[in-house]
């Protein structure tokens, strides 16, 4: 574990949700992390790369290595699909060029999701924040399935004052979002979305946890066409609370 | 191209409500199921990656496996015959069904027509398998209840396990009213019983029975097809001639292999421990003048083999993927086009069926619960992703078949596509990153003054269905300077903190007898157990078939010698409705029985009376799979059943209904032996 770590915002907070930025350093500075924020950096090349456009994707995903490979300390990354991309993506993408594999998997190791660092690495669970009311939490796909991690946020989100967890049903189907997938078929897409939003609905939570940032705007998307006053928040937005 | 005829079809499966109903039942029927059932493996996690492991290496040395097999296949008296593609596997059968009927009746000669029953085999249907045989005269019946109602309805399976999973009940009643001259019903187990009736007189008049290859044993010879209608059984069984059909993938190389995957297979499929009719063929049943041929099928799966899908042929073809899959859930089977649906469909069809299927990829969000749900540890998403890529084999049937790229992106919407090279182009150079985004914020906000979230039409796609937020006017790179200063001066600090531990799990197990587990299994599934001393056996025997008012029974040698003086005759006969047999060994995790063919012993007491009573001795029971596949019977026997409960199918609205082609009555006379040894 190393004191000072790298923020890699992701481009969706970055452009759309700076707020979690924030919320993020404040958070992994309370953790007794010392965050940097590497100023070249853009996006990781996911969205390409899923769309099967990797030779779009890896202009991005070399950019990436070449901006964190000047820094030290581990990667912190808040949305578990992105983390997912640097860790599983980019040694699929390079696969066929040494050089860009070795240099990939030096950063993967260094890469981390923001809640498995914290509780994985640092040994945190706790961060005293204090959130009234009820509390919902969803497993993004990428996170859960692609990284494994479930119980880190899950911990993180008990520990938090005054707030009550309550099930979402069916938690573990996905929302829809995919990527393009949102885009390219709009009627399965919001088909997926219908069901998520039904079953936060009867969940009885005003507000649904997410870890990714592509659930958020999406759920989030959902709810606003619908008129519905529950809010889709990032965990690092709860952790942040006072 | 498919993926507009994907997208097509995709609208038209979310606007019928019927369907609709009939996918949401199977998806949470089904995943309730599978969770139950691996729940009773407790090494689960771990077979999994082993049977990852075990097919890695099949696949890696499939030729020198595949050698074996054909070896060993052939010197048991098994006829094989091998085809490079789809062509070639049709004009083989043809051939032998001429060679093996000649001087009978010939193909499309005559008023009756070449007979064929066939069970359930998707690779049939790859290879368009009954359109061949009828279009060279012969009548081919499929006798799959689920197989049945769709080929009566002239469609194609939607699911590789369920062919029939898009119908309800109506629809088969009304199917059934009009085809088989039945009064219009939507109870299921008449239904069930129609087609057995349709379907008896085909199995007993067909010249040539049909059936797929679940597994290819190396080191035996075994062919392994699992039913449980016990169609599969009538139609490795009664017929004359038997050909089976199989891919060249399907292969385990040794009977623990076998057992590992048959501890997988139908709790993945189906959510039991075992399939009934678990059927293990070594050779022609002996006596009886049958005749075996077993069909390897090629047809792209070498090509595959030596792409970057190579994952892909470990696929057991459990159907899991397509139940886990939110995707199938909306769309159905028929929406795919290819016979192939859902996550493992996306990735084969494409090289065993037909290339343009590479834009089937882009049907999916990558969430991965294909992954996840596959009991062979599949990269599913993984494989997509190649495909999308354009990473695909050469033509079907090409022997090198290299990784040879077709279009990136196949099947993505043009200006998707634009879209992505223009954020590629922005996003490589941060200073152009940097303008676009305050561009961005600007435009949003002008777009939508008030409301953070943008309404955009429908025609956007993301329109369809949500808002989409607007772009920061300050984005985070912006704002970094002011976030690190504040941080800087906060003295706000947790501590590291211990975790409590978890994963206390039990691990108790109890020290349940064999006989107790057998009974407590077989129970659940239907089945009767009754314990009991030796000579009190043709006494119950006896009461039991005066209770149900049957004066003979069908036997074999083994279950001859505990008749007693119940009347017995040994050649089928449909005015006998009970058959008592031996059984070999019993299974004490599934509650199954181990039947063996021999001499006089010939599988069909067990099979044609409605009634099937066993004899099993208590110390004949083994604790699992493994243990009565060691038994050297199974090796040396022409053919062998594992039974596991009563006939049944639920290819009706997933509706369980027991005694379709086999019995439905399942006894088992389990004898006290243990004083004895």
């Amino acid at each position: 574990m190393s004191e000072t770590v790298q923020l890699f915002v992701t481009c969706l907070i970055d452009s759309f949700f700076p707020h979690i930025g924030e919320a993020m350093v404040r958070v992994l500075n309370r953790a007794g992390a010392r965050v940097e924020f590497p100023s070249g950096q853009t996006c990781c090349g996911q969205p390409a790369f899923n769309a099967g456009l990797r030779g779009e994707a890896r202009p991005l995903a070399e950019h990436t290595i070449e901006v964190f490979e000047r820094t030290s300390g581990e990667i912190i990354i808040p949305s578990g699909s992105c983390a997912a991309m640097v860790r599983h993506g980019y040694p699929e993408l390079f696969r066929d060029d040494p050089a860009w594999l070795r240099r990939a998997e030096r950063l993967r190791e260094r890469t981390y999701e923001f809640t498995e660092y914290l509780v994985d690495v640092r040994g945190v669970t706790d961060l005293k924040a204090r959130w009234t009311g009820k509390l919902c939490y969803h497993p993004s796909c990428h996170l859960l399935r692609g990284l494994g991690v479930d119980r880190q946020p899950r911990v993180l989100l008990e520990a938090v004052r005054e707030a009550e967890i309550v099930p979402l049903p069916e938690r573990e189907d996905c929302c829809g979002f995919g990527g393009v997938f949102s885009i390219e078929h709009p009627e399965l897409s919001g088909e997926f979305l219908r069901r998520k939003i039904g079953n936060f609905e009867s969940s009885g939570a005003p507000t649904l946890v997410v870890a990714d940032t592509g659930c958020l705007m999406h759920i989030e998307g959902g709810l606003r066409r619908r008129g519905m006053s529950q809010r889709v928040v990032h965990i690092a937005e709860v952790l942040d609370s006072r | 191209m498919k993926i507009k005829d994907f997208r097509r079809g995709a609208r038209q499966s979310l606007r019928d409500e019927n369907l609709q109903a009939a996918l949401d039942n199977n998806a949470l029927r089904r995943k309730e199921g599978r969770l139950a059932a691996i729940a009773s493996l407790p090494d689960f996690a771990e077979r999994r990656l082993r049977a990852h492991a075990v097919k890695a290496e099949v696949v890696a040395h499939l030729d020198e496996t595949l050698e074996r097999f054909v070896e060993r296949v052939t010197a048991n008296g098994i006829q094989v015959h091998r085809a490079p593609d789809a062509a070639e596997a049709i004009r083989i059968f043809l051939e032998i069904a001429q060679a093996e009927t000649a001087g009978q009746k010939r193909p499309g000669e005559g008023s009756t027509p070449l007979l064929v029953a066939k069970a359930k085999s998707m690779l049939s249907e790859e290879i368009h398998f009954n359109h061949a045989l009828e279009a060279a005269g012969m009548r081919v019946v499929e006798t799959d209840l689920g197989e049945y109602i769709i080929q009566l309805r002239g469609e194609r399976p939607s699911h590789i396990i369920t062919p029939a999973v898009h119908l309800r009940r109506a629809d088969v009643g009304r199917l059934f009213a009009e085809k088989l001259d039945l009064p219009y019903t939507e109870d299921i187990p008449t239904l069930t019983n129609a087609a057995r009736k349709a379907l008896r007189e085909v199995f007993l008049s067909a010249d040539i029975g049909v059936s797929g290859v679940n597994f290819g044993v190396a080191e035996t010879g075994t062919l392994c097809v699992v039913t449980n209608e016990g169609n599969g059984r009538m139609c490795t069984t009664l017929p004359r001639v038997h050909v089976a059909l199989m891919g060249i993938e399907r292969l385990v190389r040794s009977l623990d292999e076998l057992a590992l995957f048959l501890s997988l297979l139908p709790r993945s499929a189906t959510g039991q421990k075992l399939s009934v009719y678990t059927n293990l063929i070594n050779s022609p049943l002996p006596g009886t003048g049958q005749r075996r041929h077993l069909i390897l099928v090629d047809n792209g799966r070498r090509a595959l083999r030596n792409s970057p899908l190579v994952e892909s042929l470990y696929c057991i073809r459990c159907g899991a993927c397509l139940n886990a899959c939110p995707v199938f859930r909306e769309t159905g089977g028929h929406a795919y086009g290819s016979i192939y649906p859902g996550p493992i469909g996306s990735v084969i069809s494409c090289a065993l069926v037909d290339r343009e299927y590479a834009s089937l990829a882009q049907a999916s969000s990558l969430c991965g619960a294909c992954r996840e749900a596959c009991p062979v540890d599949i990269d599913l998403p993984g494989m997509l992703l190649r495909v999308r890529s354009g990473l695909i084999p050469e033509r079907a049937g090409s022997p090198e078949g290299k990784a040879a790229r077709i279009k990136e992106g196949a099947g993505l919407p043009v200006p998707v596509r634009l879209g992505l090279k223009g954020f590629r182009l922005a996003a490589a150079n941060p200073g152009l990153f940097d303008l676009f985004q305050g561009l961005g914020g600007l435009l949003s906000r002008l777009y939508s003054p008030r409301r953070a979230y943008m309404h955009l039409p429908a025609w956007t796609g993301w329109g369809y269905s949500k808002e989409f937020p607007r772009l920061a006017v300050r984005p985070f790179r912006r704002r970094w300077n002011e976030v690190e200063q504040e941080v800087a001066e906060s003295g706000d600090r947790v501590n590291r903190q211990a975790e409590a531990g978890e994963d206390g799990r039990d691990q108790g197990t109890g020290s349940q007898s064999l006989a107790a587990r057998f009974t407590e299994e077989l129970t659940a599934l239907g089945g009767k157990v009754y314990l009991m001393q030796m000579e009190d056996l043709p006494g119950r025997l006896r009461d039991l078939l005066n209770s149900r008012g049957i004066q003979r029974v069908l036997v074999d040698d083994a279950g001859a010698i505990y008749l007693g003086d119940v009347s017995a005759v040994r050649e089928p006969d449909p005015a006998v409705r009970a058959g008592v047999t031996g059984a070999l060994v019993g299974i004490a995790e599934s509650g199954s029985l181990v039947l063996v063919s021999g001499e006089g012993q010939t599988l069909t007491a067990s099979l044609l009376p409605e009634i099937h009573i066993a004899v099993l001795k208590v110390s004949a029971i083994v604790p699992g799979l493994e243990e009565a596949l060691r038994r050297p019977e199974l090796r040396t026997a022409a053919a062998g059943v594992i039974v596991t409960g009563p006939s049944r199918t639920a290819d009706i609205e997933m509706t369980l209904t027991i005694g379709v082609h086999g019995p439905g009555e399942l006894h088992v006379f389990l004898i006290d032996d243990s004083k004895s040894v």
